[in-house]
């Protein structure tokens, strides 16, 4: 690594770093290959071509506004990746159709290494036929899934249905029942009420009497067992 | 005002050469040795502090492929030094063969204002904005790794593809909310 030039007055230093043991060009003892030719054409006609550019760039000019010239500048961008994909594309479809003569250009002529190019040819249609074969049976089993996914779904739907009839039945059943229900409910407390009272009103009558008239209850059995019954019921009000 | 300008001499044949610019030499020298280790392609590298570059050695200097502005975002001086150094460049260098390089972008004492204005001169320029880490070793080798396919486009080595189309694609944007507010 050389040490950087320094400027006699101190100012800016531009200094140089290269490797020592770097290949030094046509001087030096490194051949350089029919690749690393082809690589060192590419890179020339890759800098022809921008020079050229540079070059032609000054030719049409036309003023715009900034904006402009960044929309234009967008689009061109945009048919530019446009069209090196289709080429992309078009190279690559090529290249298949170059790989496919040239394979049958050797099968044809029946030496060992196109019998072993025959060979993996049709190790390779089995194989084809057999990932046919599977995404065959891929797509059965996929239907089937589906198909059991939908009746699951629809289990679950109808389940919903069947709980929400549930809960609205439930619900609505108590109201009219309860109504009826509290209503006799109702009627039934009144007339238990009414008996009620009536009967202590008779009992407290009944009392009265025997009180008043001294009747002796004790010894008539019929008599004793209705003044017992008078016991149970608390003199109301 | 000499301009340094991208095609006025020859390029080498299997070579590649970049200029790094930077204020404080700190980074490029350790970034030039992770440079030259490339072995496919011969890379030159060359130092600068800023421009204008000497005239002295305006014969002996390569056709220079990428310019490479190392800005430190701790120090305004960084900043501002890359950019005088920018009229000193022709336009033609602009359509994809500069390269803005930051480095201490994760650093607590920068202000927030440093990085967006660095983001803000890199996509006026359409030039791409790559963040360094240089003080580790790995740090340096993915700067140089990433810096390399750069140069490899600017200097013609990738087929298909001019620097003016790459800059396309690696340049720099603004996210949409760079005038708001930051977080802190």
């Amino acid at each position: 690594v050389e040490p950087p030039d320094m400027d006699s007055s101190g100012e800016d230093i531009n200094g140089m770093v290269e490797k020592d043991d770097a290949p030094k060009g046509p001087s030096g003892q490194k051949e350089t290959s029919t690749a690393d030719m082809l690589r060192i054409k590419q890179q020339m006609s890759n800098q022809c071509f921008e020079m050229e550019v540079y070059l032609n760039a000054g030719k049409n000019r036309r003023s715009c506004s900034t904006s402009e010239a960044e929309r234009d500048y967008s689009d061109h961008i945009s048919e530019l990746e446009r069209v090196k994909t289709l080429q992309f594309n078009q190279t690559l479809a090529l290249h298949r159709m170059q790989m496919w003569h040239a394979m049958g250009e050797k099968i044809k002529t029946n030496d060992p290494e196109a019998d072993a190019l025959k060979v993996v040819n049709q190790r390779c249609m089995a194989l084809c036929c057999r990932i046919k074969q599977i995404q065959q049976e891929t797509r059965l089993l996929q239907d089937e899934i589906t198909e059991l996914q939908k009746k699951r779904l629809e289990m679950k739907r109808l389940t919903h249905e069947k709980m929400k009839e549930m809960e609205d039945l439930m619900s609505r059943k108590e109201h009219p029942d309860t109504e009826k229900y509290k209503a006799a409910l109702e009627k039934g407390q009144t007339n238990l009420e009414k008996y009620k009272k009536m009967s202590i009103m008779a009992q407290n009558v009944l009392r009265g009497l025997l009180l008043a008239c001294k009747i002796n209850w004790l010894d008539d059995p019929k008599l004793r067992d209705v003044a017992m019954t008078l016991e149970e019921f608390p003199i109301t009000d | 005002m000499s301009r340094l300008n991208p095609f006025a001499k020859l390029p080498g044949l299997n070579t590649a050469s970049v200029l790094l610019v930077e204020s404080e030499e700190h980074f490029q020298q350790s970034l030039a040795e992770a440079l030259v280790e490339e072995t496919s392609v011969t890379v030159n590298v060359r130092l600068a502090k800023s421009f204008p570059l000497p005239i002295e050695n305006d014969e002996s200097r390569p056709r220079i492929d990428l310019v490479v502005f190392i800005i430190n975002l701790t120090s305004e001086l960084s900043f501002q030094s890359a950019e005088a150094s920018l009229k000193y460049l022709e336009p033609g260098y602009f359509l994809g063969k500069v390269c803005f390089m930051v480095t201490n972008a994760r650093s607590s004492s920068v202000p927030a204002e440093r990085l967006d204005a660095v983001r803000r001169l890199a996509a006026s320029l359409h030039c791409p904005l790559l963040f360094a880490e240089e003080q580790t070793p790995e740090g340096v080798t993915n700067a140089a790794e990433r810096l390399l396919t750069i140069l490899k486009a600017a200097a013609g080595f990738v087929p298909f593809t001019t620097p003016l189309y790459l800059s396309n694609l690696t340049r720099c944007t603004l996210p949409p909310d760079i005038d708001q507010p930051s977080f802190d």
